[in-house]
């Protein structure tokens, strides 16, 4: 999908009009950013917003994460195992060490 | 206040003139056009709202802000409005263009994909010339000079996407300035709603009394916005109230009977006109 996120008044007032008239072609709109279907309808609308409105448009290519493909199980397992912690207030940095978990430090730098 | 009309000369606070258009008039009183000469002081922002009646459009919230304002009265959130201008108007707004790095990428990557095919087809050619012994000599050396631009092509592509991943970071981080660019203005909007309101409101008994002292239908009701009416009647209403030291023209408003009347109506200089 394409998601066009927004960056001034004016802009805004266009990403809705546009959202108000394609509605077929509006997966979602979120206030100040909006997805739509990827087809060349949705670049389209998309591409029309950010030559109006140019840096004030950001247009990202999405799709939907497959944890299993792409996360490595370490990480995967540390999610769900801090979700399951004791203590809600334990941060995570404190939580992962003396454990096999990753160190967020080590995590910010690897690429997915 | 003189007013000069094809050589006639008109003076005093309640004019009538006729066959002039009203909307002349005003042009006239703001300094913007010298025939007919009106020699006035100068219009202040409430004439803005009530220069000509009946108006066109009326604006009361607008106006009767405007009025509060030349009546003394400021809004509390005034500071605060001033200092979300104060930053806004300091935020300075880095370029976000990331188009040239975009259509980079796609041109090299399409010339890269073009000679790669290009070199898969002479590989082809050379293998087959190979087999039957005919002479490589030529097919070799285009080989040759489409396996370097291929490879030219690559750090090209290379070097454009690394281009590309550049633009974008600075795009992201630029793009935080534009997000708080986006904050302000709607703080402002906002803070802008709220004084007009609060002016609007420190006038508003004045405003009913003044809605009541002039001639037209319209129920004003206690709380500022409360109001049910035609906008002509506003109008006269902030007439009435506001200080006005430029004329008000008043042209073709049946329920004003003459120049004098509609000067001590409204408490202002007036210019009448049919």
């Amino acid at each position: 999908m394409l998601l066009v996120v927004i960056y001034s008044r004016d802009a805004r007032t266009t990403l809705r009009n546009v959202c108000r008239s394609h509605e077929s072609t509006v997966v979602r709109q979120l206030g100040r950013a909006a997805l739509f279907e990827e087809t060349e309808l949705g670049a389209f609308l998309a591409l029309r917003l950010r030559a109006k409105h140019g840096g004030d448009v950001q247009i990202e290519r999405t799709s939907p994460l497959n944890e299993f493909e792409s996360v490595p199980e370490s990480v995967r397992e540390a999610a769900t195992a801090y979700e399951d912690r004791e203590a809600a207030t334990t941060p995570y940095d404190k939580f992962a060490t003396g454990t096999d978990h990753p160190q967020p430090d080590a995590m910010r730098d690897a690429d997915l | 206040m003189h007013v000069r009309i094809d050589g006639e000369c008109h003076e005093g606070v309640a004019i009538k003139v006729t066959d002039v258009d009203g909307r002349e008039l005003v042009r006239a009183i703001r300094g913007e056009e010298a025939s007919p000469s009106v020699d006035c002081p100068a219009p202040g922002p409430v004439h803005g709202h009530v220069a000509i009646l009946p108006p066109r459009a009326f604006d009361r919230r607008g106006a009767l802000a405007a009025t509060a304002r030349a009546l003394g009265h400021e809004s509390a959130t005034r500071a605060a409005l001033e200092d979300a201008r104060a930053e806004l108007a300091s935020l300075s707004m880095p370029a976000v263009d990331v188009r040239a790095a975009r259509r980079r990428v796609a041109e090299t990557g399409s010339e890269e994909e073009r000679l790669r095919e290009r070199v898969a087809e002479l590989r082809g050619r050379l293998r087959a010339r190979h087999e039957t012994g005919a002479d490589t000599t030529a097919v070799e050396a285009q080989l040759d000079e489409a396996t370097r631009r291929l490879s030219e092509a690559e750090t090209e592509r290379i070097a454009a996407e690394q281009a590309l991943d550049r633009a974008e970071r600075a795009a992201r981080e630029a793009r935080d300035r534009r997000e708080r660019r986006l904050e302000l203005e709607d703080r402002i909007a906002n803070r802008e709603r709220e004084v007009r309101y609060d002016l609007a409101a420190a006038v508003w008994e004045q405003f009913r009394s003044a809605v009541h002292a002039v001639p037209g239908s319209a129920t004003v009701g206690p709380t500022p916005g409360e109001f049910d009416g035609d906008p002509a009647t506003a109008a006269l209403a902030v007439a009435r109230l506001a200080p006005l030291e430029a004329p008000v023209v008043v042209d073709g408003l049946d329920r004003v009977s003459g120049a004098d009347a509609a000067a001590t109506l409204l408490d202002a200089p007036v210019i009448y006109t049919r």
